[in-house]
């Protein structure tokens, strides 16, 4: 069927990719949130922005409380190259830059930004579109790392520092990853679909500045309505679009790549040092507005689906809005809701706090009910049956890493490639005793990488006091050396020399009792003591 | 603590599998039962009931919920083990047949899951090793029967009467329950004629025929369902094979198993297959449908929780059956060796396990990194990483 | 006796086996070659290699080698308070002693923490430079001492000596996991050896 689709395809620009070892096909969910265009939401009351929406560190604000930002103006500086250049959403007054819950599953309770919105949504001047054609990378990277661009995909790696990275080895195939295979997750066929014209000059701009050789775009055979709206605008030469089966979890980066090249991203490996580039599309769509219309990221397309909403579609929302405030837009049924999720249903985080802001990785949220989500099954004794081996797409044994994450044989796990498991969930999907799989070999991960940290700790500490040892050792042996070697000081000389060890224990002596006079004697002498700590203030 | 992704869950749960595995039965038990009577069902009712009541007292003493009954594994051990043994086997066979099984085979070793050999071909070796008489009396065909004795309730030849009838209902139950015999008038005679009913397998005869009984009765104009023309072995395993064909289908076992196994059984009785020697080996159609071997390839060998993981390990352990189901028929004593051979595949299924993996992606021959070479399966002590 | 045995079959199938046990054999035997060729390690520092090297002397010993090399000749395996439960179960496991719980007489099991010199009380006598075992204070004579955070194993050493008392120990804030292993979730165990079974 493949090969007769290829050879009888009109289209020379329209491939179809190879398709992954195991994977799962589960029920999509996603007719309800694909009936609407996608809709800009107004303008919240609040806007909260957490510092640190991505994988690195948190940006340092550069406004304070009272001040009044515009939209689009820079309210926070990246720390370094790991952390993003953060843009006020829309006009408003800073209220304070406090502690709130986030999406973020590493940095969950977070500083994050206030702004109450004046409704006016008052820009910056913003400059001329740029030329970009005529730009080198080196001149493109200061306008993208300004814009504050993040991974859209979900896992938010900042671009500029991934751009910056693939400059140098040589990339010889862009591949926008349109691929959506997550359940619930409709953002960038929504996105694609309306703005096919912009994502491609997007993933032009991309391939400029990484200078990759081809371009691919990686979407799903059975998003037609996506596929046509590339075909209308799609420029003939520069980009081809890959239609790839509808499995899951096609999209994620290194089983995008096995099907859109054949071959396998060796493990411990990044994507560019085989010189391939995988870009989101949503992140493409910044690009375009970062180069082109010179604005900078300051909202994505959000899925809103789940049964317990009224209106589910797709919303450009602004970075910083509410969940609970997206949610009541399109007209929640608290009777129905019994789960929140952030991101897809099967790779997704469970919000337990509503009044999490989104970020801007953030690509869908579910409010879903007992049907969507049924109440989770006992776990059952695995029977061994395999159907999770058949479904792994990195070719792992799932039942061996249960077996071994039990009995926490952390050799064992690295062995069976415990680290080459990318999470995604289709194992813990089909397992029929209901074992929550992922969760067992996150918290196995997650103990694994504490006990190598802490070993590492140790052997540093060890090896510094054998130096110490060494050190003391060394001064011991000169001291007696010079000893030997040396004439005799003359006693009276050492009264008037400001170095000598005597002065310097009267000058002990005197801080010390200039000291004890201070506190009145609530110091507990050295020899005094046994052990017992000071009762004094800790300092930071 | 906040629970992990995925949220989103197949349907399918133990139960299913296990259900479904029996529907697959269920077309060659139907065909047994035409073929051979009632005992088959008999065989099942006993062992399903005595497989649950020991399942819930082992569930209860272990301090379990009995909710797990519901994922029908004592019933798929319990229907298994009564398609191994002899149809209208005596209750006492049955229910100690289901004990091992159960209790000593799977709750003892840890539960579901747990257990290291097929339950059904353990608690078969033990019956076959503990009452080697009564397991190899099978029921012919009828038109191999060869009844003696009569008495005054037996007037009627019993040959002419059909499997499923009356008379072969009470002959069944007589089998299955022989305390029931002093009810009769004549008690000797009864036992005597259930005697005279039984043989050894059809494996021994068919030996020196070496021919297919299907083909040989349609050459001769007989109707091949017909009960006279005695296809009843052959087309049990055929109805089995389309059980194991539909669980295929529903993807509910792997091809590499079954295949192997078929495969090797039929190469290895292929090259062995020598008519004119003394010793018989049988041809290779004889193997593969004159015996349980559909069975042990597509019900029993499959058991997810004692056969090998991965599917080239699965591969060999397949062809380590097949090896072993034709050098113990051929050489060893045991004509029904589909269960000795699973049990020695269950010895090899750990190292198979550690040495035929399957491939993780970015390592090995495409990827740079990882070397095709196991490390040894045990350490030897603490190690220092250097 | 067996004219089987003289077919070619049987024979090949006979060599085939033999091969395949004597490779078997080979790879069994291979594990103990290459440990051959590696460095042999003495069993004091393997036993070292699971204390935490805090260097702190709670054990009695100066330092986490000289208490390795008393283990190894039978002293017993529960003085170390900052390794925690985990350092007393790998060593009983190494040794093969009984689990004990901790030795009372060296303390109680500790958090993760970390000394800080409050700098206005600092009067600069070196004595906690001299105490500190990993060399983690920063400082000379007359100047300001302080602590580097990430060299500093909070092993008391250096309060004692202090004659103004200016140095703290700030219990650092427990590492809770994100994700909790829903297997001992539920039975409450440490892990640790526990095989399978469902929870039905």
């Amino acid at each position: 069927m493949k090969l007769m689709r290829k050879i009888f395809s009109a289209d020379k620009n329209v491939s179809y990719g190879r398709t992954i070892p195991g994977g799962i096909r589960p029920r999509a969910h996603k007719i309800t949130s694909l009936r609407s265009r996608v809709m800009a939401t107004p303008i919240p009351p609040v806007l909260i922005i957490p510092l640190n929406q991505q994988q690195g560190k948190a940006s340092r604000p550069c406004v304070k409380a009272g001040d009044r930002v515009l939209k689009y103006q820079k309210i926070a500086e990246a720390a370094d190259d790991s952390s993003l250049n953060i843009h006020a959403p829309s006009s408003g007054v800073v209220s304070m830059i406090q502690n709130h819950t986030t999406i973020n599953i590493n940095a969950a309770n977070q500083l994050c930004i206030f702004i109450e919105t004046d409704g006016i949504d008052e820009e910056v001047p913003i400059p001329d579109t740029l030329d970009w054609r005529g730009m080198t990378s080196e001149q493109l990277l200061p306008v993208i790392s300004n814009a504050g661009i993040c991974g859209m995909g979900g896992a938010g790696f900042p671009l500029s520092k991934k751009i910056d990275s693939a400059i140098i080895p040589d990339i010889h195939t862009l591949i926008i990853n349109a691929v959506e295979c997550e359940p619930f997750i409709t953002a960038d066929q929504a996105l694609i679909r309306e703005h096919a014209d912009e994502v491609i000059q997007g993933a032009q701009i991309l391939q400029h500045a990484i200078n990759a050789k081809r371009c691919l775009l990686a979407i799903e055979s059975d998003k037609t309505d996506a596929i046509e709206a590339l075909s209308n605008y799609a420029d003939r030469d520069s980009i081809k679009l890959l239609l790839l089966d509808n499995k899951y979890p096609a999209g994620g980066e290194r089983q995008l790549i096995q099907a859109a090249t054949g071959k396998e991203l060796p493990a411990g490996h990044l994507p560019a040092e085989a010189g391939i580039y995988v870009q989101n599309a949503g992140t493409v769509f910044s690009i375009y507005k970062a180069v082109v219309e010179n604005k900078p990221c300051i909202s994505r397309v959000t899925t809103l689906t789940g049964e317990a909403l009224q209106t589910p579609k797709n919303f450009n929302a602004l970075v910083g809005t509410q969940v609970s405030w997206l949610f009541d837009l399109c007209g929640i049924d608290n009777k129905t809701h019994s789960k929140s999720v952030a991101g897809g249903s099967l790779m997704g985080i469970e919000l337990m706090d509503n009044s999490a802001p989104i970020s801007q990785s953030t690509n869908c949220l579910i409010a879903g009910s007992l049907s969507e989500f049924p109440d989770i099954m006992p776990e059952q004794a695995c029977i061994r049956c395999g159907y999770c081996a058949n479904a792994c797409p990195s070719g792992l044994l799932p039942q061996q890493l249960l077996a071994y994450s039990r009995c926490e044989e952390d050799e064992l796990l690295a062995q069976q490639g415990l680290f080459d498991c990318i999470e995604c969930g289709a194992c813990s999907y089909v397992c029929p005793s209901s074992i929550p799989l992922v969760q067992y070999y996150r918290s196995s991960k997650e103990r694994i990488i504490s006990a190598r940290q802490k070993k590492e700790t140790s052997q540093a500490w060890q090896n510094r006091f054998q130096y110490h040892q060494y050190r003391i050792k060394k001064l011991k042996d000169e001291a007696l050396s010079r000893t030997s070697a040396k004439p005799v000081i003359d006693k009276q000389q050492s009264a008037d020399d400001p170095f000598s060890k005597e002065q310097a224990a009267l000058e002990v002596a005197a801080a010390v009792a200039r000291v004890k006079a201070k506190k009145g004697n609530v110091i507990a002498s050295s020899a005094a003591t046994d052990g017992s700590q000071s009762d004094g203030e800790p300092t930071a | 603590m906040i629970t992990s992704s995925p949220f989103q869950h197949g349907k399918q749960t133990v139960g299913d599998i296990m259900s479904l595995v029996i529907i697959a039965c269920i077309p060659g038990i139907c065909i047994s039962t035409w073929h051979f009577g009632y005992g088959l069902i008999l065989n099942i009712l006993l062992a399903t009931s005595s497989a649950l009541a020991f399942e819930a007292a082992c569930l209860l003493m272990r301090h379990r919920s009995l909710l797990a009954l519901k994922d029908n594994s004592a019933l798929l051990t319990a229907v298994l083990l009564a398609i191994s043994i002899p149809p209208g086997s005596p209750w006492w066979l049955v229910i100690s047949g289901s004990f091992v099984a159960i209790v000593m085979v799977k709750h003892i070793y840890g539960g579901l899951g747990q257990n290291p050999f097929n339950p059904a071909m353990v608690a078969y070796v033990f019956l076959l090793l503990s009452f080697p008489l009564d397991m190899t009396s099978w029921h012919l065909p009828i038109a191999l029967e060869n009844l003696t004795g009569g008495s005054a309730e037996t007037d009627i030849n019993l040959a002419s009467l059909s499997p499923l009838s009356w008379q072969r209902l009470k002959l069944s139950v007589l089998a299955a329950l022989p305390f029931l015999s002093t009810f009769y008038e004549n008690p000797q005679s009864a036992i005597g004629m259930i005697d005279g009913m039984a043989m050894a397998t059809p494996l021994i005869e068919y030996k020196m025929a070496g021919n297919s009984a299907i083909l040989a009765s349609r050459d001769a104009g007989q109707d091949i369902f017909s009960r006279q023309s005695g296809t009843g072995w052959e087309l049990t395993n055929l109805s089995y094979l389309l059980g194991g064909l539909f669980l295929l289908y529903k993807r509910i076992i792997s091809w590499h198993i079954p295949f192997s196994i078929i495969a090797t059984l039929g190469v290895i009785s292929f090259l062995f297959y020598a008519p004119n020697s003394s010793t018989v080996f049988g041809t290779p159609y004889l193997h593969l449908l004159g015996s349980a071997t559909m069975i042990g390839a597509f019900f029993i060998a499959t058991d997810p929780v004692s056969a090998a993981t991965g599917n080239n390990a699965k591969i060999v352990y397949g062809i380590i059956i097949g090896l072993s189901i034709y050098s113990i028929r051929v050489w060893g004593s045991y004509l029904d060796s589909v269960a000795l051979a699973v049990l020695f595949g269950n010895f090899c299924a750990p190292l198979l396990d550690h040495y035929f993996r399957p491939r993780v992606y970015g390592h090995g021959k495409q990827g740079n990194s990882g070397s095709t070479l196991r490390k040894p399966l045990l350490s030897l002590g603490d190690k220092i990483e250097s | 006796m067996y004219p089987l045995i003289e077919t070619i079959y049987v024979q090949a199938a006979i060599a085939c086996f033999a091969i395949f046990l004597l490779l078997q054999i080979m790879f069994f035997l291979r594990k103990y070659w290459i440990h051959s060729l590696e460095k042999q390690y003495s069993i004091v520092d393997r036993i070292n290699a699971l204390l935490p090297q805090t260097q702190c002397g709670r054990c009695g010993y100066a330092g986490c080698r000289p208490y390795a090399k008393a283990m190894s000749l039978g002293e017993q395996v529960n003085k170390c308070p900052p390794g925690g439960e985990s350092t007393i179960v790998n060593l009983s496991l190494m040794l093969n002693e009984h689990k004990k719980t901790l030795d009372p007489a060296h303390g109680e099991f500790l958090q993760a923490a970390v000394a800080v010199i409050r700098e206005e009380e600092c009067i600069g006598c070196t004595k906690c430079i001299q105490a500190c075992p990993v060399d983690a204070i920063l400082g000379g004579t007359k100047l300001m001492h302080t602590v580097i955070e990430s060299e500093c194993t909070a092993c008391d050493l250096c309060i004692e000596p202090c004659p103004v008392d200016c140095i703290d120990l700030i219990q650092l804030p427990p590492l809770k996991p994100l994700w909790q292993s829903p297997g001992t979730a539920e039975r409450g165990l440490s892990g640790r050896s526990f095989v399978g079974g469902g929870s039905l």
